[in-house]
C-alpha cells in the first residue's frame, strides 16, 4: 500500500490528467448507459416497457381532459426493427409543448405534483424515444391533432443526447382521420420474446381501466378491450406536500421557490394540513432544536441568602433610591410569584418593570440599566456568585453561603430525586446534583441555553462522574429520566425563527426544521388527491376480462404513508374458465398502472403468500406461498406517490403500513370468497345426496309398493322435502271442453324463496290466477308469474287451456340444487 | 309357537312397509321411530317387574343418505322375512348377512352383521313380534338342562318326549332355538341353579349335585342366550320353583345375573318374555372372597370402569348390588368360580352352595 503511494505521489500531475478527463455528462447519455434501470434492459423488455410508457402517457393524457380513452397499439415487423405505434383520443399537443414532453427527460407536469397519477417522473415516454433513437437510428414519428383543428401535424423529432435537448427535424401538416389526439411512431431493436407479458399489460390495463377502450394489434395477435363502464375515473386534485411526508432535500428546495419570507408564513403556504396553530408548534419545536430551551430555576425563598432585590439595587446606580427600590421590588416580586424562571422570562419582568417605574417615577431606565438589573437579578437566581462580574457585595454573599452551590443543586436535586427511583441513595442523587449543577455553571451561555442534546451530555458526563466517585449505578434509564423531568421545566426561548432567505442557506437549520415539522401530530392528508378504481368497477373489470363463476372486491379507506396518502384496493375472481391447474394469477397494480415483471420482489407479492388461504377454502401447498387453483387475485395500490423498488417501476417497496393495507383489504374480498365457497361445497353436497337418495328412495318405493302390493307411490314430494327443497309441481285436470292447470310451489327450505316461474303453453290460456301475466310470442304463451313463498309455505298458480296443448316451465330465482320440478301429467294419480 | 303368531307376525311386517308406503304418498320423510337402546334409556316397569325401554326413541329416517339406506334395508329384510314366512323356512341371523349379498341392489346389502342384527332388534321392536316369530334364529345357542324334568318337544321331525337326567347323555339336554316349541310334562325339581361357566356345570353334575338337591342345572354358556333367558322364565313360571344363579365374582358376571334377572339392555322390549326377575343371586359374591378367603385377581382398569358404569346402571340400584359392588372395589379383587376348588374338589357342592342357598332362604 505504501509503496503504491509513494508511486502515485511520484507521478505529478494526475490528478490534473484524471480531471482533463471528467466532464458532465447529460441525462441522455446517462440513461444509455443504464437502460436496464428503466426497464430497457433486452429488447424483448424494451419493447413492452415502450408501450406500456405510451399507453400510460396516453390514458392520463385523455383522463386529464375528461375523455373517455381510445387506445390504439400496433405493433409491426419492420425489417430488423419493431415499428411501435400508439394512438390515443386525447387533447392532442401543441407545437411547443410536443418535443419537451416526448424528447426531453425528466420534463413533466406531475413530478412536482401530489396528486396521483400513473407517470411520476417524466421519465417513460421520452426514455422510450431515446430507446428508439439509439437502436435504430430512427426519429419518432408523431402526428397530433389538438381538438377543433382542422388539420393534423406531423413531426419528427430526435434528442440530442449530450444536450439532452429534443429536436424537431420534419414538421409539416397531415390529415389524420382521429378528431384529436396524438399518435405516435417509434422504431426500435425488439422481439417479441415477451409477448406473454405484453398481452399480460394490456389485458391488465383493461381490467384496472373499466372506461377505456384499447385495442392491440401485432404481428400474431388482434385483441380488442371494450369499455365496461362509461364512467371517468373522478378527477383528483393536486394537494400540497404534507408535513411528515416530505425529505431534506426537498424541504430545502422549496426554501428556493417559496415566496414566503416567515418560516411560519412557508409552512402554511407550502404544505397541506397546515394552519396557525400548527405552523406554531412546529416552529416551537423547531427553537427547541435550533436555539435549544432555557432551564428555568425556582425563586429564591425567604430563607435563601439570595436576594433579587437587593442584587438589583446594587447593580442600579443614578437612579434615585425611590425609583430604583421601586423597580427592585417589582422585579423580585414578579420573580418570587412565578414557580420558575428562566433567562428570557427575567428579562421580560425586568422590562415591565423598568417600564412601570418609569410611568411611576418619571425617571429612565435605559438599555443599560435594565441590563445590569437583569444580569444581577439572574445571578441571584441562577447562582452565578462571583466570577468576573463578581463585587464585594456577591463576594460577601457567596460567603454567607454555607453549601458553595445550594442554588441550582437544591433545585437540580429536587428534580432528579423526583425523576429517578426511590431506591437511589439520597447521598448519591445530591452528588450527581452537585455535578450537575457544575455543568450549568461551567457552561458557556449565562442564560443556560442548551439544546436536548447538550442537556443529555451534561446529564451524562454527571452521572458518570457520580459513577466514577461514589462507586454506584447510575444507568440509562435513570439518566432518560432525568433528561425528560430537567427539558420539560425549561423553556421554549422566544428568539424569533430565521427568515426562509437565511434558513435556505443554512442545511442544519433546515434540517432542524424537518424534524420538528415531524415531531408535531399533524392532521393526515386529504385523499381527494386520490382516485381508487372502486370496489365496483374492479368487480366490473373481472368481469369483462375473466371468466369466472365468482368474483369479490374490496376498497379500503384511505391511510398515509410518509405523507403521501394512499388507499388499497384487491378483487378476487375464482372458478369458471380460469386455469384450474398451478398456481393463482396475482394481479398487481399502482395507480392503475400493470406491474408485469419484478413479481418476485413485490410486497403485494409478498402479502399474498403469507396469507393463510386454506382459511379462506383455498389450496396452498404447505400452508404458505400463493394459493393453487382456479384464482385471480387483484390488487391496486392508489398513492400521490406509489414506493417503487426501482425506477421502472415493477415492483412496491415493502412499506409496513401499506402491506398491512394490502392484507387487510385482500382478506376483505377472501372472506366473500370464504362464503361463496363454502355455500358451493355445500350445494355439491346437497347434488350428492340427492343424487344417491334421487336412487335409493325410488328403490324403495317400488320395493314397499311390491311388498304391500300397491301401485308405486308419489315420492317427489318426500324428497322435495328431505332435501329441503323448492318443489314446483303442474297438476292437470279435465275441466268442460279444456282443462284447468295448477302449478304448485311448496317450499320446503328453511328461508323465504322468490321464485319467477314461465309457463311456456301452446295455446292461449286464460283465467289467470292473480298476480300472473301472458305474452304472446309466435304462437306460444308465456305465462309469467312471480312468487314469494315463505318457509313450509305453498302457494298456487292456476289458468285454464285447451287440451291439447303441451308445456314447457321454466324456473328462476332457486338454485338449480334446491329446485325440483315435476312437469308430468299428474292427473291419473288423483 | 303357533301358526297365529307366525301369520301376525308376518302381517306385522307388511304393515310396516305399509307405513313407509302411506308416508311417501302423503309426501312425508319416510321414518321409524325405535326406542333407543341405551343404558340411560332403560326404565323399571312396576307392572310386569322388568327393565323395558324408556320413552325416548331414536328415528330412523330417510332425511339422509344413512338413514334412507338404512330403510331400504329394512323394506328388503321385510320382503325376505315375509317370503320366508309364507315358505315356512327359517335361517340365522347370519344367513341373513350373507342373503342380503344375493340382493339386487347394492345399497340394500349389509356392511357388516352388527347392521344385520341391529335391523332385526330393530323390526321386533317395531312390529311387537319377536326375531323367532320371523323364524330368525342366533348361530348356536348349545345351552343345555340338566336335572329333574321330563319334557316334550315339538321338532321338525315330529314329537320327542325327553328325560333331562335319564334320557340325555353327560352334556344334559340341548335347548331349542325356540323354547316355546316345549312343554313340561313333570318335574322333582327343587329349585333352578343357573350357572355360568361349563367348568363349574361338569363339576356340580359329576358331583351329582342335580340328583342330592333336586336341581335344575342350566348352562348360561357366559352371557345367555334368549332361548336360554325363556326357558328359565318358562320354568320358574311354569314349575313355580325359586332360580338362582352362580357366576364368577366379576363386574361381567353381575351382567349376566342382570340379564337373566332383569333383562338386556338390547332386548328390553323383550324383558316381559325373557326376564325372569325372582332370580337371586348365590354368588361369587365378593363378601365372599373375603369370607371364603379365595384366591384372586386384581381387579384390571377396564373391571374397575365396568363396576362404576354399574353403579350407574339402573338395574343395580339396590342397597345389595351397590354394597357388593363397593365392597369390590374396596378390596381391589375379583374371584373365579374354579377358585372354590383352592378347598378342595367338593367344597363347592359339600359346602358352599348348601350354605349360600340356605342362607337365601331357597332350602
Amino acid at each position: 500500500m505504501t509503496a503504491f503511494q509513494s508511486t502515485l505521489g511520484d507521478e505529478a500531475g494526475i490528478a490534473e490528467e484524471l480531471a482533463e478527463n471528467q466532464r458532465a455528462i447529460s441525462i441522455a447519455e446517462f440513461f444509455e448507459k443504464n437502460k436496464h434501470m428503466l426497464g430497457f434492459d433486452s429488447g424483448a423488455r424494451g419493447l413492452v416497457t415502450a408501450v406500456k410508457e405510451a399507453v400510460d402517457n396516453a390514458l392520463d393524457a385523455a383522463e386529464e381532459s375528461g375523455i373517455l380513452p381510445d387506445i390504439y397499439v400496433e405493433i409491426e415487423e419492420s425489417g430488423d426493427y419493431y415499428k411501435l405505434i400508439v394512438e390515443d383520443n386525447g387533447p392532442g399537443l401543441t407545437k411547443e409543448s410536443l418535443p419537451k414532453v416526448f424528447g426531453k427527460l425528466l420534463y413533466g407536469s406531475r413530478f412536482h405534483k401530489r396528486e396521483q397519477s400513473r407517470g411520476q417522473q417524466g421519465i417513460g415516454i421520452s426514455a422510450a424515444v431515446l430507446y428508439s433513437q439509439l437502436t435504430s437510428g430512427k426519429p419518432a414519428k408523431i402526428t397530433s391533432r389538438t381538438q377543433g383543428s382542422s388539420e393534423a401535424q406531423y413531426f419528427e423529432l430526435i434528442i440530442d443526447t449530450d444536450e439532452n435537448e429534443p429536436e424537431i427535424s420534419v414538421d409539416r401538416t397531415t390529415t389524420w382521420d382521429r378528431p384529436h389526439g396524438t399518435r405516435i411512431e417509434l422504431e426500435m431493436e425488439g422481439n417479441m420474446r415477451a409477448r406473454q407479458q405484453l398481452h399480460d399489460y394490456i389485458k391488465h390495463t383493461a381490467v384496472v381501466n373499466p372506461h377505456a377502450r384499447l385495442e392491440l394489434r401485432e404481428p400474431q395477435a388482434h385483441f380488442k378491450f371494450e369499455r365496461a363502464t362509461d364512467q371517468l375515473p373522478e378527477e383528483t386534485e393536486e394537494i400540497r406536500p404534507h408535513p411528515h411526508g416530505v425529505e431534506l432535500g426537498t424541504v430545502i428546495k422549496m426554501l428556493n421557490a417559496t415566496d414566503s419570507h416567515s418560516v411560519s408564513g412557508f409552512l402554511q403556504e407550502e404544505f397541506t394540513r397546515v394552519g396557525k396553530k400548527t405552523a406554531d408548534s412546529v416552529i416551537d419545536e423547531f427553537r427547541d432544536r435550533h436555539y435549544g430551551r432555557e432551564m428555568s430555576w425556582t425563586p429564591p425563598g425567604p430563607h435563601e441568602s439570595a436576594d433579587v432585590a437587593a442584587a438589583v439595587t446594587d447593580a442600579t446606580v443614578n437612579k434615585g433610591a425611590t425609583a430604583t427600590e421601586a423597580f427592585a421590588t417589582a422585579i423580585a416580586d414578579a420573580v418570587a410569584d412565578s414557580d420558575r424562571v428562566a433567562h428570557h422570562e427575567l428579562l421580560a419582568i425586568v422590562d415591565s418593570s423598568a417600564d412601570a417605574a418609569e410611568d411611576e417615577h418619571g425617571t429612565t431606565f435605559g438599555e443599560t440599566v435594565r441590563e445590569n438589573a437583569a444580569e444581577a437579578a439572574w445571578a441571584e437566581l441562577a447562582g452565578i456568585a462571583g466570577e468576573e462580574e463578581s463585587t464585594d457585595e456577591t463576594d460577601a454573599d457567596a460567603d454567607a453561603d454555607p453549601d458553595d452551590h445550594s442554588r441550582l443543586v437544591t433545585d437540580l436535586y429536587e428534580l432528579a430525586d423526583g425523576a429517578t427511583s426511590t431506591r437511589k441513595d439520597d447521598e448519591v442523587v445530591h452528588a450527581f446534583a452537585v455535578r450537575l449543577a457544575g455543568k450549568f455553571e461551567d457552561s458557556e451561555d449565562t442564560r443556560h441555553r442548551l439544546t436536548h442534546k447538550t442537556l443529555v451530555e451534561f446529564v451524562d458526563r454527571a452521572a458518570e462522574l457520580t459513577e466514577e466517585y461514589d462507586d454506584v449505578a447510575f444507568g440509562d434509564t435513570a439518566r432518560e429520566n432525568v433528561v425528560d423531568a430537567i427539558w420539560s421545566v425549561m423553556v421554549t426561548v422566544p428568539d424569533d425563527p430565521p427568515l426562509v432567505r437565511e434558513l435556505s442557506g443554512d442545511r442544519d437549520a433546515t434540517s432542524e426544521l424537518v424534524d420538528g415539522m415531524r415531531a408535531t401530530d399533524i392532521m393526515a392528508p386529504p385523499t381527494r388527491c386520490l382516485s381508487p378504481i372502486s370496489d365496483e368497477l374492479i368487480e366490473a373489470g373481472l368481469k369483462k376480462e375473466f371468466d369466472a363463476d365468482f368474483y369479490a372486491a374490496a376498497t379500503r379507506d384511505a391511510d398515509v404513508s410518509g405523507g403521501d396518502p394512499f388507499i388499497v384496493e384487491a378483487g378476487i375472481a375464482y372458478g369458471g374458465d380460469l386455469e384450474a391447474e398451478g398456481s393463482a394469477n396475482v394481479m398487481r397494480f399502482a395507480n392503475r398502472v400493470p406491474l408485469v415483471y419484478q413479481r418476485g420482489a413485490c410486497a403485494t407479492t409478498d402479502v399474498v403468500k403469507s396469507i393463510g388461504w386454506r382459511n379462506y377454502g383455498l389450496d396452498q401447498p404447505g400452508g404458505s406461498g400463493v394459493p393453487n387453483g382456479p384464482v385471480v387475485i387483484m390488487i391496486h395500490i392508489a398513492s400521490t406517490n406509489v414506493p417503487f423498488t426501482s425506477e421502472s417501476k415493477d415492483a412496491v417497496a415493502n412499506v409496513p403500513e401499506i402491506e398491512d393495507e394490502i392484507e387487510l383489504a385482500i382478506r376483505e374480498a377472501a372472506r366473500d370468497l370464504k362464503s361463496y365457497l363454502n355455500k358451493r361445497r355445500s350445494m355439491q353436497k346437497r347434488r350428492k345426496k340427492q343424487n344417491v337418495l334421487g336412487k335409493i328412495l325410488p328403490e324403495m318405493a317400488t320395493k314397499v309398493a311390491e311388498v304391500t302390493g300397491r301401485n308405486e307411490p308419489e315420492i317427489d314430494d318426500a324428497i322435495a322435502r328431505i332435501m329441503n327443497n323448492v318443489l314446483v309441481e303442474r297438476r292437470l285436470e279435465e275441466n268442460g271442453d279444456g282443462q284447468s292447470v295448477e302449478v304448485v310451489v311448496e317450499n320446503h327450505s328453511g328461508t323465504t324463496e322468490s321464485l319467477a316461474v314461465t309457463d311456456i303453453v301452446t295455446a292461449e290460456p286464460s283465467n289467470l290466477s292473480d298476480g300472473a301475466t301472458v305474452v304472446e310470442m309466435d304462437g306460444e304463451w308465456f305465462v309469467k308469474w312471480n312468487a314469494d313463498v315463505s318457509s313450509g309455505d305453498e302457494a298456487v298458480l292456476t289458468y285454464e287451456v285447451s287440451t291439447d296443448a303441451a308445456f314447457d316451465i321454466d324456473v328462476d330465482g332457486v338454485e338449480a340444487e334446491k329446485l325440483t320440478v315435476t312437469d308430468t301429467d299428474t292427473g291419473t294419480n288423483q | 309357537m303357533s301358526a297365529d303368531n307366525e301369520q301376525q307376525a308376518r302381517e306385522q311386517l307388511i304393515d310396516l312397509a305399509a307405513q313407509f308406503y302411506d308416508q311417501f304418498e302423503l309426501g312425508e320423510i319416510p321414518h321409524m321411530d325405535v326406542p333407543t337402546r341405551t343404558k340411560s334409556n332403560i326404565e323399571y316397569d312396576e307392572d310386569l317387574d322388568v327393565w323395558v325401554y324408556g320413552d325416548r326413541t331414536s328415528t330412523r329416517s330417510a332425511n339422509s343418505v344413512r338413514g334412507a339406506r338404512k330403510l331400504l334395508k329394512a323394506v328388503y329384510t321385510i320382503e325376505f322375512l315375509a317370503d320366508q314366512l309364507d315358505q315356512d323356512r327359517s335361517s340365522t341371523l347370519r344367513e341373513l348377512y350373507y342373503l342380503s349379498e344375493s340382493w339386487d341392489n347394492e345399497n340394500a346389502q349389509f356392511n357388516d352383521q352388527d347392521e344385520s342384527n341391529q335391523l332385526v332388534e330393530d323390526l321386533e321392536i317395531v312390529s311387537g313380534a319377536t326375531r323367532e316369530d320371523f323364524h330368525m334364529r342366533p348361530e348356536e345357542s348349545g345351552a343345555t338342562i340338566m336335572g329333574p324334568l321330563f319334557l316334550r318337544e315339538q321338532t321338525r321331525r315330529g314329537e320327542r318326549e325327553i328325560h333331562c337326567q335319564e334320557d340325555v347323555g353327560e352334556g344334559g339336554y340341548q335347548i331349542p332355538n325356540n323354547p316355546d316349541t316345549i312343554e313340561f310334562l313333570d318335574s322333582d325339581a327343587e329349585f333352578i341353579l343357573c350357572v355360568e361357566t361349563g367348568g363349574m356345570r361338569d363339576r356340580l353334575v359329576e358331583n351329582g349335585f342335580d340328583e342330592e338337591y333336586g336341581a335344575l342345572i342350566v348352562h348360561l354358556k357366559g352371557q345367555p342366550a334368549r332361548a336360554t333367558r325363556r326357558i328359565t322364565k318358562r320354568l320358574h313360571d311354569e314349575l313355580e320353583i325359586p332360580v338362582t344363579v352362580f357366576a364368577d365374582g366379576d363386574p361381567w358376571s353381575y351382567r349376566i345375573y342382570a340379564s337373566v334377572a332383569y333383562g338386556s339392555i338390547k332386548s328390553a322390549h323383550l324383558s316381559e318374555y325373557l326376564a325372569t326377575p325372582q332370580a337371586q343371586y348365590i354368588g361369587i359374591q365378593p363378601a365372599d372372597i373375603v369370607e371364603y378367603d379365595l384366591p384372586t385377581d386384581p381387579l384390571s382398569d377396564s373391571d374397575i370402569n365396568a363396576l362404576e358404569s354399574e353403579l350407574e346402571d339402573p338395574r343395580f340400584q339396590t342397597d345389595y348390588w351397590e354394597e357388593q359392588i363397593e365392597l369390590q372395589l374396596d378390596i381391589g379383587k375379583k374371584a373365579e368360580q374354579q377358585a372354590l376348588a383352592s378347598r378342595g374338589l367338593d367344597f363347592v357342592t359339600d359346602t358352599y352352595l348348601p350354605e349360600r342357598l340356605e342362607a337365601m332362604g331357597v332350602f
